[in-house]
């Protein structure tokens, strides 16, 4: 059995998300698609939303059109619905609206393209995929955000896929090194229950920065978020301070300017790792200080696909691109989507 | 023209103001045909009392059908929040072929309608919102009958594209398999394994590369300086396959279309009956809407008479109710018969005259809209017209004074009123000198005497009340009240505090004046327990004196 047969015993809803446009999202989607039919997986097939994708519908070039076998439910969007090439069965309308139109849950009865698109919110999302497994969906796949920065949280799906490729940098090594970087943020390690967790999972809807001493009191800081705000949150760390929480974005503005001693005192928590913005070079650079991190949710990998070709022209060799990513990575399955 | 198809009963401004846009909006309608059914519905008029009694009758019944079977009209009423208008598609089923999507809402919404009908069969309702039977329709939209809310040009649609998908499906597979056969060969052959796409990528480093490049019908896509992508060719077997396919294509969608064409014309057939079911599930939709709101907020039915003539016994202004109710208060109902001729309430302010006045225009409209009126008992004598005169803030919004504005609404009423009017008129003229608005609320009072309208005005001018031919009404307000007790409650409380306990003390209903005429003085009181300085207080009691 393959590589989406183990997946879908482990999960039941798969995101797929670029690292970047281009990364060749709309390619593994395919892929899985065609491995889901060999296997005899029922699929369900939605997105997040076709906001901003809205070019690609008109040119008619590079969307997320994918070909479709007999039995999977698929979104569509009223307006796309009879530009679809398969036979689609309308089984539910579902109040969920787009910018081209209501979406529909529709039963594919005649393999073929179909251009997918899916609602917005995150909780209609949901709504959605419980839809679909009422239908019978053995497993979802999700077309994820066009690139990792817009992924509006972990709790859209159990695990993603993360696509990459050459279209992140012209050196291998620069691929690999990002792909990674990512792959480790997005796996850095939850919060360990406790007293803490607890005090800040009942605070953390406020939006506030928090700090916690040892005896575990807590303070809140005025300030909303922590962009520019390292002096202030310096400040508010005494011997005592023991974990900082920061709700908002984490960048190098948050931390650059919080001494070295008191960085290594705290542990710093956030709410999920799509907040951190620093990059790869930098985020080494803190760890070595003795900077440490842990997240309120983490988001599980479920594979990572590799793209060889960039738009641009150039690319790399598929089986050393797939093997380095690979070694990288030892833990997380690497597919080639294009072999 | 006031006769005409455009008479209205009261403008948008009264049917606001005196809270009649409150209740309408606060119906539980769930269909769109019910809510278009709300938006044209017209007020009975004088004359057409015979009518209203019969639909009140009705409203009546649809009360004791609420009751008796609550599970049912919830039922009812999930089954409508469903439905959907679909006039549009029924207008272009005549003139076009209906899309997939449109079908589907049309069967949709004739399963809906079955499923009225059965929830209707088993609790008898009146017959008036019986559905027509629409299974003909859903037979040709459910060619397989298990009513299954789904929809698809479905091969049971026609032998013929059935036929057609079949042949297309077999060149499919003829195709795939003569690729796969070909993929084996060239693996046999040359060890070069294709993907399930039918193309390869190989490395220019790979000994691969000449072997594929002498595979004949192995096609160079693409290349660059590391790789080159080849793509299985098509034979001219293929080629055959795939132009058959292409013709099968054709002839499947032109078949699509004449199956959905078909479709539309058994859905024009049935336009009449749909929209006919549409307006009969609107008709029930507001008939339910109607009862409930009687029953929940303890309507009563009003009895229509012939005299001109409005008797309040113990109304309730529903929005207020609402607001009070959401603070945990109890609204005191308010007694009111009023007749032609002018009535004024005079009394303590904060005594409710206002809402008193705006509960007059309530009560009738309702009535005359067909509702149960929220009162212990009410007899209400049809109007022609109905409008109230009361300040509000789109005057500053207009660039108009406070007296400005009501000197022009005042003219609207006066160049509108016929007989059997109701006109109601909160204060008037209390916004210019005291000796002017005096003369002027007097002669207007005087105009009014004269004509077939009722009349009612609230007002502080004292002299306006001592004419003889005019009644009087007046708010108990806190003469019976225990000022002693009121004083000490006042005293520990804090500002906001203030307006509550007065409130509670304030005794809002109302009684006819008789002999003494004279209008109480409360207002210096009662600035004085919501706590204005003492030396502003007895500056004006010195006044007075």
């Amino acid at each position: 059995m393959g590589l989406l047969y183990d997946l879908s015993t482990k999960y039941k809803t798969l995101s797929i998300v670029g690292m970047a446009k281009n990364a060749g999202k709309t390619t593994a989607l395919n892929y899985l698609i065609e491995e889901a039919d060999d296997e005899g997986i029922r699929l369900g097939i939605t997105s997040t939303g076709r906001d901003g994708e809205t070019s690609d519908l008109v040119t008619g070039t590079e969307k997320p059109r994918v070909y479709l076998y007999e039995d999977t439910i698929v979104s569509v969007p009223a307006q796309l619905y009879d530009l679809a090439d398969a036979g689609l069965e309308i089984m539910e309308m579902t109040n969920m609206n787009t910018a081209i139109g209501e979406l529909m849950l529709c039963r594919v009865c005649d393999s073929g393209y179909v251009q997918i698109a899916g609602p917005v919110a995150t909780a209609d999302n949901k709504k959605m995929c419980s839809k679909m497994f009422e239908m019978g969906c053995e497993l979802i796949l999700i077309d994820g955000a066009i690139d990792r920065k817009s992924i509006a949280s972990p709790d859209t799906s159990d695990a993603i896929i993360l696509s990459t490729g050459a279209v992140i940098s012209r050196t291998m090594k620069k691929v690999v090194e990002e792909t990674t970087h990512i792959v480790n943020l997005y796996r850095l390690p939850e919060f360990e229950t406790g007293r803490e967790r607890e005090t800040i999972e009942k605070h953390c809807g406020e939006g506030r920065i928090m700090l916690i001493d040892k005896n575990g009191k807590l303070t809140k800081l005025g300030l909303k978020t922590g962009l520019g705000a390292s002096r202030f949150i310096d400040d508010a760390i005494d011997e005592d301070t023991r974990y900082v929480y920061i709700p908002g974005a984490f960048t190098n503005s948050v931390i650059a300017d919080i001494q070295r001693d008191k960085l290594k005192q705290v542990h710093f928590i956030l709410k999920d790792p799509t907040r951190i913005f620093i990059s790869a070079m930098d985020w080494r650079q803190l760890i070595k200080k003795g900077f440490t991190v842990s997240v309120l949710k983490n988001i599980e990998i479920a594979a990572v696909t590799v793209n060889p070709f960039a738009p641009s022209g150039y690319s790399f060799e598929h089986e050393v691109l797939r093997d380095t990513m690979q070694e990288a990575l030892p833990d997380i399955p690497v597919i080639d989507v294009r072999l | 023209m006031k006769q005409g198809t455009n008479r209205r009963l009261a403008n948008v401004k009264t049917r606001t103001e005196t809270g009649l846009e409150y209740v309408m909006q606060n119906l539980d309608l769930n269909t769109p045909f019910g809510r278009k059914l709300l938006k044209e519905s017209k007020p009975f008029y004088p004359g057409q009392e015979e009518e209203l009694r019969l639909e009140l009758d009705k409203v009546e019944g649809m009360m004791s059908f609420v009751r008796s079977g609550e599970k049912q009209v919830s039922k009812m009423q999930e089954t409508f929040m469903m439905m959907k208008d679909l006039s549009f598609t029924l207008e272009r089923s005549h003139k076009d072929a209906l899309s997939v999507v449109e079908l589907f809402e049309m069967k949709s919404l004739l399963l809906q309608m079955k499923t009225l009908d059965k929830i209707c069969a088993e609790h008898a309702v009146p017959e008036e919102f019986v559905l027509d039977d629409v299974e003909g329709l859903l037979d040709c939209l459910d060619p397989r009958h298990d009513r299954l809310n789904t929809f698809y040009i479905y091969d049971d649609f026609s032998v013929k594209l059935a036929d057609l998908r079949k042949k297309k499906h077999e060149y499919e597979i003829s195709i795939r398999r003569a690729q796969k056969a070909r993929k084996e060969e060239i693996r046999k052959e040359y060890g070069i394994m294709l993907t399930p796409k039918f193309d390869v990528i190989i490395s220019r480093t790979s000994e691969d590369l000449e072997k594929a490049r002498q595979i004949s019908d192995l096609e160079q896509v693409s290349e660059d300086y590391m790789s080159v992508t080849f793509e299985l060719g098509k034979s001219p077997e293929i080629y055959g396959f795939v132009k058959d396919m292409e013709n099968v294509n054709g002839e499947i969608e032109e078949e699509e279309l004449i199956v959905r064409q078909q479709l539309s014309d058994r859905v024009a057939e049935y336009d009449q009956m749909i929209r006919s079911n549409c307006d009969r599930i609107g008709a029930l939709d507001l008939a339910l809407a109607k009862a409930i709101y009687g029953i929940r907020h303890d309507c009563v039915k009003p009895e229509i008479i012939e005299e001109h003539i409005v008797e309040i016994v113990e109304g309730r202004h529903l929005q207020v109710e609402d607001i009070l109710h959401s603070k945990k208060k109890e609204y005191c109902p308010i007694s009111i018969t009023l007749k032609d001729g002018v009535t004024c309430i005079t009394g303590a302010n904060m005594g409710g005259k206002t809402i008193s006045l705006k509960l007059a225009g309530l009560v009738p409209m309702l009535a005359q809209y067909g509702f149960f009126v929220p009162c212990k008992k009410a007899r209400i004598g049809l109007s022609n017209y109905m409008q109230i005169l009361i300040g509000d803030s789109q005057s500053v919004e207009r660039g108009l004074s406070s007296f400005g504005s009501e000197m022009e609404e005042l003219k609207e009423i006066l160049d509108n009123s016929q007989e059997r009017s109701i006109i109601l008129i909160d204060e008037i003229a209390s916004g210019t000198n005291p000796v002017e608005g005096l003369a002027l609320t007097k002669s207007l009072i005087d105009y009014l005497k004269g004509r077939n309208y009722i009349s009612l005005i609230t007002t502080h001018f004292e002299a306006v009340t001592e004419e003889n031919d005019i009644v009087n009404m007046q708010v108990r307000g806190l003469a019976g009240a225990d000022f002693r007790k009121l004083d000490s409650e006042l005293h520990i409380a804090n500002r906001k505090e203030r307006i509550n306990i007065i409130s509670r003390y304030m005794d809002y209903r109302l009684y006819t004046v008789t002999e003494n005429r004279e209008i109480p003085k409360d207002a210096l009181n009662i600035a004085k327990m919501l706590g204005l300085n003492d030396e502003i207080i007895e500056g004006a009691k010195k006044y007075i004196k």
